[in-house]
């Protein structure tokens, strides 16, 4: 009895957004995964062109490599900040805040532009380090994967912090006290007993930051100055610039498929951990 | 609510007016109709008024408010119909999802005359009606079955003089010889252009350029590709990297390279020398929503020598219709791709070509500069 | 409480990563006062043209204000849709979770060239059925966006039920509450933080979204981002640094006015 109603719980309460995607979502995109079948012709050519192309591979390489680098930067940025943020005076607060929901108002297109200004040869940076004699050369920071990366941290650090600050505002304040009267010490407190309660935050950032990397392709253009192709583009390419609809579908059903691996992965190993603390 | 309509329709009608685009009479008339409530003449005037518009699909920037001035309201005083501008860029995917849709909102797209050439072979662009469009007001070659030439830019070497002082590229030789003119390079991410550079670089004459000898385009590229500091995707791109210094030259846009030109006060300055002139069409979309025919009056109505003038002037589009260039005062001369002196010294990118091989050489281009 | 406050170290790097966080400005600040019609640093002279332009273009105005209003539209809609969810997820603890859980995230995982595409289809497909919600018209992009915010707002949510006890839900139902009691009453006010997150998380998703927008709209439905960027491919106006700086000016006022607000209430 007890399983029956509950069972009816989950069901009625997942129904609206299942039964919306489902519509609205997945069935127009079965429509989608067809053509990676169906164009040019029936059958699986594309994924066996998609599996035997070097560029295709090398694509999805630097991809993965760069939205990992991309997470773990913008992950440990976000938790620095979220949590002054969250356990910061008020002054602090406000200040972090400020500086989190400042970014969100400039436009994508603005930023790249501007770090282009900030980081190229005689841009500001090059400028004040040659100025303040630390570098004899200009350093070349942008139009390479590493203005790929400073530029998407950038961008994703502000939605890192959610998640994370949500996961810290949830600690019991007593907790961390009860532990400080029992005498740890400050940085054993916060390895220790801090950032483990907040895993499942940790986890959720990372899980936001890598999928909407992966996502990413005109920033990373313009600021990886043409150079590093990344799969989001190789899709544009396929999709719209010369158009190979069947080859566009069937990387980005490689795409999914390599992602829900990786993250069944994650899910596996670092969830149980995450929720433990709190259970 | 229905009084509210008609008070929209008059005040509709009066702004017409106001900018000459119905004649006194004529609004008299319609507000008295209008007035008397018949239903009939709210249908008749108002309705027709606000319903009958026509949406061009450009690739934004500049041209949203340009093409409006120029073409989109001399058509509207001409015909009645409102020419809405969408900026967002009509791709070949995009014309073919348009299509595909089976009820197009687009009717007519600033497209690549490749991509209109080859959707048209599949059905998915209305041929240009030559009853309707005059070929007589086009340079000889550029009227295609799919697309009507429209303007013409050039993909021409944009350098920077502060770094060369009084020597300038005079070809594409130059532009991949890094010993003569050292600094870094940007070419563009779609490839297109590009080859022919490569080509001219190596030492093929222009007039036998057709059909590219793409592994040779490609293996002078790939040598060239340290110097290369980035491909460029878009006008705004490709002038950021020589305005940073970045580049001491690139291949970019006529229409871009002008502009930079003034704005730097010729400390950035582009040559005709070896340019390579893509033209610019207008093609309709299969079963567009305002009708073959509304379309085709909008193409014929956009060859106007004057109204050609000021796409010009706003955007530094060379001209389609050879009469243009006469208008074009003295001192623009200079920036006008199709100007007889200017054209002289280039080439220009076969359309028949990159309507059969566009794909399979973007391909291998991509896959050259991302390696 | 002050033992919890954060230390030097901590109060270091987060000053780094804000200082981080800050850069773009010092770009972004001046190209809004440049003279020169695409984005460029200033050289010397410094106008206000841009600025003029966003008072004397009604298209700046009004597509923030379309912005606004399909952002709080289908983040409230994607909020509500995304916690009920994960509440179902929670409490009812199906076998499948992980699979469900899956399933509500492909949105989020497929590139979103393809999610446009697909929208794209259905949008169109929904305009001969009805012109209220399809392609190009407000409501239309409302959908599609809730389809592309609501996963992340899954995610924050089920982030915020991990740090809920579950013995406090157990609790409750021993003393009989029933399902809605034991949502709204135990479990939401436990969530709060969270919810809210996933709410702000959400309306700024929609807020940016440009790479499915600028696909299902056309000449009516213009939102900022697709204002911006149909420049991408040509000349990007210097206007969009121009709404940058105006949009950071109002926020900090508007932050710094509830700091204050704050202290006179203190």
């Amino acid at each position: 009895m007890q399983r029956r109603t509950r069972a009816f719980t989950g069901l009625f309460l997942t129904a609206p957004l299942l039964a919306f995607l489902l519509l609205a979502y997945v069935l127009p995109f079965l429509g989608v995964v067809r053509w990676s079948v169906t164009l040019p012709e029936p059958g699986f050519s594309q994924y066996r062109k998609l599996a035997t192309d070097p560029l295709a591979l090398a694509v999805l390489i630097r991809t993965l490599r760069i939205c990992a680098l991309v997470t773990i930067a913008a992950t440990a940025a976000a938790y620095a900040i979220a949590y002054v943020w969250v356990r910061g005076t008020p002054l602090q607060r406000r200040l972090a805040e400020l500086c989190i929901l400042i970014p969100f108002w400039i436009s994508v297109l603005t930023r790249a532009f501007g770090w282009l200004a900030l980081l190229s040869n005689r841009g500001l940076v090059n400028t004040w380090l040659q100025g303040l004699g630390v570098l004899a050369e200009p350093l070349t920071l942008v139009r390479n994967e590493f203005g790929v990366v400073v530029g998407m941290t950038h961008f994703l650090i502000p939605f890192a912090v959610f998640p994370i600050a949500s996961a810290m505002q949830a600690i019991d304040g007593r907790v961390l006290l009860a532990a400080r009267g029992l005498g740890a010490a400050r940085l054993r407190i916060f390895w220790r007993i801090f950032v483990p309660m907040t895993l499942s935050g940790i986890v959720g950032a990372a899980l936001i930051v890598f999928v909407f990397a992966l996502g990413f392709f005109v920033t990373p253009a313009i600021l990886g100055g043409g150079h590093s192709v990344m799969v989001a583009e190789l899709v544009y390419l396929h999709m719209f610039q010369s158009p190979d609809w069947g080859l566009g579908a069937a990387i980005s059903v490689a795409l999914v498929l390599v992602v829900g691996l990786l993250m069944g992965l994650l899910f596996r190993f670092a969830r149980p951990a995450g929720l433990r603390a709190s259970r | 609510m229905h009084q509210a309509f008609q008070q929209d329709c008059l005040e509709m009608l009066a702004g017409r007016l106001e900018r000459g685009e119905v004649s006194r009479r004529r609004f008299i008339q319609a507000a008295t109709i209008m007035l008397a409530g018949t239903p009939f003449a709210l249908r008749s005037t108002c309705a027709d008024a606000a319903d009958k518009t026509l949406v061009f699909v450009n690739w934004g920037g500049d041209a949203i408010r340009s093409y409006d001035q120029a073409y989109g309201q001399a058509f509207l005083r001409q015909s009645g119909v409102t020419v809405r501008q969408d900026g967002s860029g009509p791709t070949e995917g995009a014309i073919t999802a348009q299509f595909k849709s089976g009820k197009p909102t687009w009717d007519i797209v600033d497209a690549d005359p490749f991509s209109a050439i080859s959707l048209g072979k599949r059905g998915m662009i209305e041929p240009i009606d030559y009853r309707i469009v005059d070929r007589s007001k086009m340079r000889r070659g550029f009227g295609w079955d799919y697309a009507a030439s429209t303007y013409f830019f050039s993909y021409v070497i944009v350098y920077d003089t502060s770094r060369f002082g009084d020597r300038a590229p005079a070809g594409m030789a130059d532009f991949f010889d890094v010993r003569k003119f050292p600094g870094k390079r940007s070419l563009y991410k779609w490839g297109a252009g590009m080859w022919e550079a490569a080509l001219l670089a190596d030492g093929v004459a222009p007039e036998k350029l057709y059909p590219l000898d793409l592994q040779r385009a490609h293996g002078k590229i790939a040598a060239f590709r340290p110097h290369v500091v980035s491909y460029w995707g878009g006008g705004a791109d490709s002038q950021q990297i020589l305005l940073s210094g970045d580049a001491s030259m690139a291949l970019i846009w006529s229409t871009r390279a002008s502009v930079l030109e003034k704005d730097t006060n010729g400390q950035l300055k582009f040559t005709w020398d070896q340019g390579l002139i893509s033209p610019g069409a207008m093609a309709v979309i299969k079963n567009n929503p305002a009708g073959a025919d509304t379309a085709m009056n909008f193409i014929a109505s956009a060859q106007d020598p004057h109204k050609q003038l000021i796409a010009f002037e706003l955007m530094g589009q060379g001209p389609a219709n050879p009469a243009t260039d006469a208008l074009i005062p003295a001192d623009k001369k200079r920036i006008n791709p199709m100007d007889p002196a200017n054209a002289a010294r280039q080439a220009v990118l076969d359309m028949g070509w990159y309507a059969d091989n566009y794909g399979a050489a973007l391909e291998a281009y991509t896959r050259l500069i991302s390696a | 409480m002050s033992a919890n406050r954060p230390g030097a170290a901590a109060l270091a790097t987060a000053a780094v990563v804000a200082a981080f966080l800050l850069l773009p400005l010092l770009a972004v600040v001046p190209i809004s006062f440049t003279p020169a019609r695409f984005l460029t640093m200033p050289k010397g002279s410094w106008s206000l043209i841009h600025y003029r332009e966003l008072i004397a273009n009604p298209d700046w105005g009004r597509s923030v204000l379309l912005s606004l209003r399909i952002g709080v539209v289908s983040s409230l809609i994607a909020t509500v849709l995304a916690t009920l969810f994960a509440l179902g997820i929670w409490m009812a603890r199906p076998r499948l979770s992980a699979l469900l859980v899956g399933f509500v995230l492909l949105p989020m995982i497929v590139p979103p060239i393809v999610s446009a595409m697909t929208l794209y289809f259905l949008l169109t497909g929904l305009s001969q059925l009805t012109g209220l919600v399809g392609y190009d018209t407000w409501l239309g992009v409302v959908l599609a966006h809730v389809v592309m915010i609501a996963p992340f707002a899954v995610v924050l949510i089920l982030v915020a039920l991990a740090g809920v006890d579950r013995r406090i839900d157990l609790a409750a139902r021993g003393f009989g509450a029933t399902v809605t009691q034991r949502a709204l009453r135990v479990i939401l006010p436990n969530i709060r933080f969270g919810v809210l997150m996933a709410g702000l998380l959400a309306f700024v998703l929609s807020w940016e979204e440009i790479g499915v927008t600028l696909f299902i709209t056309s000449v009516n439905a213009i939102t900022l981002p697709r204002l911006m960027w149909m420049g991408v491919h040509d000349n990007i106006d210097p206007a969009i640094a121009a709404v940058s700086v105006v949009l950071i000016a109002l926020t900090t006022i508007a932050l710094v006015g509830r700091m204050m607000l704050h202290r006179t209430q203190a």
